[in-house]
């Protein structure tokens, strides 16, 4: 007998015997059984309830992580971050004069802007904008 | 003149498909029917395919479990046990994972693996070759394995083979070619 031959005849007859002795009408009882009485959601093991509750935990984190990111103003929370940096390391003076810029700023704002265009501005009011935008 | 003789003709089993029809209404008796049809060629796949003798009736059960469950998803595209074995295929892989053991059964006769008909002579010649053919086979890749168990054990097409792979003929013939070398290879 020739080696396919001999691996034929082999393959035809793996697991025979133990096939044989499956009692099939308690196999049919027992699936029939279970049919009837286990739920059929009690399917493969990625569906199961732990896999099913890591998954939703990793959803809400990373959906959760999407949505702070979009409601947080990214343009709002940059800028304060760069005033706060540069506001601790300015001098006591540099502090001073930066007040004294916004304090300018307002007055201007308050007794020009709501009655006057720019083109209405003295040079002194024009000069004082310049610098309130230079910072 | 001849004369024509009467045959009390038996009446036809139910084709597969006609079960899975009254099954899929409610009907237990057409699965338990279906499981006496194919259970047993169920078994000797997975045995074959590495399933231990005490493992063998809970898988068994499983993959019948399995494919009575998803019949839905069964469109005809090959036979009824042609799909089964697939299905059991998927369970050992299952199990092979949770177990991490169905590659190194012990093939024994007493496992039941090995057929213990015939002349002792030859019997204990084609056990011996079963037995190391079951290592082998336990070896191989799982496509190899199972298109190989398919072809080889099983004795179908490589049309239905790869319908119920959903992999093309060339691709079943590949494997199956790769699968016979090894194990060749193998029983040297």
């Amino acid at each position: 007998m020739n080696d396919d031959a001999k691996l034929h005849e082999a393959a035809r007859r793996l697991g025979s015997a133990a096939a044989e002795r499956l009692d099939i009408e308690r196999v049919a009882a027992a699936v029939v059984e279970r049919l009837r009485h286990e739920p059929a959601g009690a399917g493969p093991a990625w569906i199961q309830p732990t896999w099913l509750r890591i998954a939703a935990a990793v959803l809400l984190l990373v959906g959760g992580g999407v949505v702070l990111q979009t409601v947080k103003s990214p343009a709002l929370s940059h800028g304060s971050h760069l005033v706060t940096d540069d506001l601790t390391d300015l001098t006591t003076d540099q502090l001073q004069d930066v007040l004294n810029t916004l304090d300018e700023t307002l007055n201007l704002g308050s007794t020009t802007l709501p009655d006057a265009d720019l083109e209405d501005l003295d040079a002194q009011q024009l000069q004082a904008v310049l610098r309130s935008l230079e910072g | 003149m001849a004369q024509p003789q009467s045959i009390a003709a038996a009446p036809l089993p139910a084709p597969d498909a006609a079960l899975i029809a009254a099954w899929r209404g409610g009907d237990e008796q057409a699965a338990a029917e279906l499981v006496r049809r194919h259970a047993r060629a169920l078994a000797r796949f997975l045995a074959g395919a590495g399933a231990s003798g005490a493992d063998l009736e809970d898988l068994v059960q499983e993959a019948l479990i399995r494919a009575f469950r998803a019949v839905d998803r069964f469109r005809g595209q090959c036979q009824f046990r042609t799909w089964l074995l697939t299905i059991g295929g998927n369970v050992l892989k299952d199990h092979g994972r949770r177990a991490a053991r169905y590659k190194v059964v012990p093939l024994t006769e007493d496992e039941g693996l090995i057929a213990r008909d015939g002349d002792p002579h030859e019997r204990a010649e084609a056990g011996e070759v079963e037995a190391r053919l079951a290592v082998g086979v336990g070896q191989l890749p799982r496509l190899q394995r199972e298109v190989f168990m398919l072809r080889a054990q099983q004795g179908l097409e490589y049309e239905e083979i790869a319908a119920a792979l959903d992999t093309t003929t060339g691709a079943a013939r590949v494997h199956y070619h790769h699968a016979v070398k090894r194990l060749k290879e193998m029983l040297r």
